[in-house]
């Protein structure tokens, strides 16, 4: 196997670049860039996407509402999480070298949710709507803080870590529900929505928003990046290469909350994909973290697009939550990969 | 383990204040831009709504009517105007018996919880009727699409009809209608008032397949406490909106004069009434001792609210109690 090598800032930046890394990556871009045109064409009606180029292009003006305010944003958005969630998931996986770590797993998804459905239960009517994101990361946040602050015991294991956030999210989860049982129909019915996780009525403020907050945690998976492979071998030797092993276990947790956070902020509880898209994308390419960050986000971008497009378009005119799908179409693909690498 | 707590602690104050601070600003701004719009329409001579989410401009009177929530649809029906777009019931699908028949040819534009925006948009209408709790993240869109007026909630039936008047033009309309609605819940109360057994208490039971509910607020709530019904008698004064039972212990929290009964009829839900009602502490109870227990119709009593849901219901309450409209 060839593998290029980019070195920058004096070696602080490395990235290696392999020939079916690249082609792997060309593959995903194809792929994703296919079901993102098709969403811009499919919906209630059909518009040829020889249309969509015209309209997005300004020559013609008919299908501005459509293609322009909804389907866009929306398409955007649907890539936009499914990238965060992704990411999310791949960095939490070789930060407690555990596969089936990911965010729902570990209890950022429902802090997340609590947040969120606790915003909605007591704020729906007083406190506008468009705060509701802030309450899906600051739930997040506070609950990976949470987690973090009582598995500390002179330094923080990724075992103990695992175990008290499967243990919070039980109970953040048993809050959820205390919520939804003990709150009047109408905002119970939101709240499900949530936690179902959907795409519905993104605009283009969600979008900028979401870019936003995404641009916090990409400088630091860049410059860190490198050193979570050191990581996924092990701690004493990570120490032993001269890794600050509690740092940058930190600085990683903090990026997969914001992007977690961020994701069920815009979608809602969307879940699997966190868990799903790093195991495809570590069946496709080898193990350098930035390579397969890159591969893991177009992954899970194409798993949301992808939900969200059938959710909306199979059972017209109903409109569905993506979060329906996201599971329904990654589990057979994830027992074809696993069928299909059996042997190696 | 005690600074551990002090941090959250603080850490949870510090977004509510956050959160509490956003939410002020917010109210600043959207009242500045109510009163921008309202001097531009008052020249124009528009129709001008002001509802939950601020003041709508409908430049004419509109034909093409879009309803996203239930209680919208039947009061839409009732001032003489077919929608062309409505959202599907929640049961008796895709819309319930008592209005089937006026929405023969109507176009329907998803669920009320998640209504397709393109499908909306490709019927071009002229006002969109929306509700705050269901429709607040994309009144954006909506109004793109149209004037949209939105309720606060979806049961206010009132409100309701007071909103749909303003916007078709029809004041007069809304007024009459719930002038003829004042009419008969004075007529109810002057009727019921000689009944030796006046005021009753009375409570809205809802059965579940796990729990039973008491819905001391909302649609058919406020209906019966603006006949002069009081609240049941373990609940009064405690400005309860729906009340929970998740053990049959509770039971006696249901006791009032009257009960009237909802649920699903799926064999579940059958199997769990007939445990309650079972119990020996629902026997106590005095609607079941004077045999006050009716089973109503839950589109009517409950999923609908609207207008005509509001009438058809107090239809029920002149029969149950044997008083002459």
């Amino acid at each position: 196997m060839k593998y290029w090598t980019l070195r920058l800032f004096n070696d602080r930046i490395s990235i290696q670049v392999s020939m079916r890394w690249l082609l792997t990556v060309a593959g995903w871009l194809a792929v994703v860039g296919g079901v993102f045109l098709l969403s811009l064409s499919a919906g209630s009606n059909w518009i040829p996407l020889s249309e969509v180029f015209k309209q997005l292009t300004g020559q013609i003006d008919q299908h501005t509402f459509v293609v322009e305010t909804l389907r866009l944003p929306r398409a955007l958005l649907a890539l936009l999480v499914g990238a965060a969630l992704g990411v999310a998931g791949l960095i939490l996986q070789s930060l407690v070298r555990n596969p089936l770590a990911s965010p729902d797993i570990i209890g950022i998804t429902s802090g997340a949710s609590l947040g969120a459905v606790t915003f909605i239960s007591f704020g729906a009517g007083v406190i506008s709507m468009q705060y509701l994101p802030l309450a899906a990361i600051l739930g997040g946040l506070l609950a990976a803080l949470l987690i973090y602050l009582i598995s500390w015991n002179k330094g923080v294991t990724p075992i103990r870590l695992v175990l008290i956030g499967v243990g919070l999210s039980a109970i953040m989860k048993a809050c959820v529900t205390f919520m939804l049982v003990m709150s009047e129909t109408a905002t119970t019915t939101k709240s499900y929505i949530w936690l179902t996780g959907s795409i519905y009525g993104a605009s283009w403020s969600d979008v900028t928003s979401m870019i936003w907050w995404l641009l916090i945690p990409i400088p630091f998976l860049i410059v860190f990046g490198r050193g979570l492979n050191v990581t996924e071998i092990g701690e004493d030797f990570s120490v032993s290469v001269g890794i600050r092993v509690q740092l940058q276990q930190f600085i990683f947790l903090m990026c997969s909350v914001m992007l977690a956070g961020t994701a069920a902020a815009f979608a809602g509880g969307i879940e699997f994909v966190g868990l799903m898209a790093p195991h495809i994308a570590r069946r496709m390419v080898h193990r350098s973290f930035p390579g397969l960050a890159v591969v893991t986000a177009l992954v899970g971008a194409f798993l949301v697009i992808i939900a969200d497009l059938v959710a909306r378009t199979l059972f017209l005119p109903l409109d569905i939550p993506a979060g329906v799908f996201t599971a329904a179409i990654g589990a057979p693909f994830f027992l074809y990969l696993l069928f299909r690498y059996r042997n190696q | 383990m005690s600074k551990k707590l002090l941090f959250l602690l603080a850490a949870c104050m510090l977004s509510v204040l956050f959160l509490a601070a956003c939410g002020g600003s917010e109210d600043e701004g959207s009242d500045a831009a109510e009163s921008d719009s309202g001097n531009a329409a008052e020249e124009s001579g528009a129709i001008e709504v002001s509802h939950a989410m601020g003041t709508t401009t409908i430049e004419e009177k509109p034909e093409r009517v879009v309803s996203l929530y239930q209680g919208a649809t039947d009061t839409v029906l009732a001032f003489d105007v077919t929608p062309v777009g409505v959202v599907e019931s929640w049961v008796e699908l895709p819309m319930y018996d008592y209005i089937k028949d006026d929405l023969q040819d109507v176009t329907y534009v998803g669920q009320e919880t998640q209504p397709n925006l393109e499908e909306i948009a490709a019927l071009e209408p002229d006002v969109i009727f929306a509700s705050q709790i269901r429709h607040e993240e994309i009144y954006e869109q909506l109004s793109e699409i149209a004037p949209t007026i939105v309720n606060e909630t979806i049961y206010d039936f009132k409100e309701t009809t007071n909103l749909i008047g303003q916007a078709l033009g029809e004041e007069e309309k809304a007024e009459n209608l719930l002038d003829e609605w004042d009419g008969r819940i004075a007529d109810f109360q002057e009727k019921i008032g000689s009944d030796e057994n006046w005021p009753m208490s009375a409570a809205v039971l809802n059965y579940r397949p796990d729990h039973a509910r008491i819905y001391v607020t909302g649609f058919a709530g406020s209906i019966l406490q603006e006949l002069g019904f009081e609240e049941p008698i373990e609940l009064q004064g405690q400005n309860e909106e729906i009340v929970m039972l998740n053990d049959k212990e509770a039971i006696p929290q249901m006791n009032a004069d009257v009960f009237f009964q909802f649920m699903e009829e799926t064999p579940d839900v059958q199997k769990n009434f007939e445990e309650w009602t079972a119990h020996p502490l629902y026997q106590n109870l005095e609607a079941v001792q004077n045999d006050n227990v009716y089973t109503v119709d839950e589109v009517s009593w409950n999923m609908a609210g609207g207008l005509q849901a509001a009438n058809e219901m107090l239809d029920d309450i002149y029969e149950y109690f044997e008083v002459e409209q």
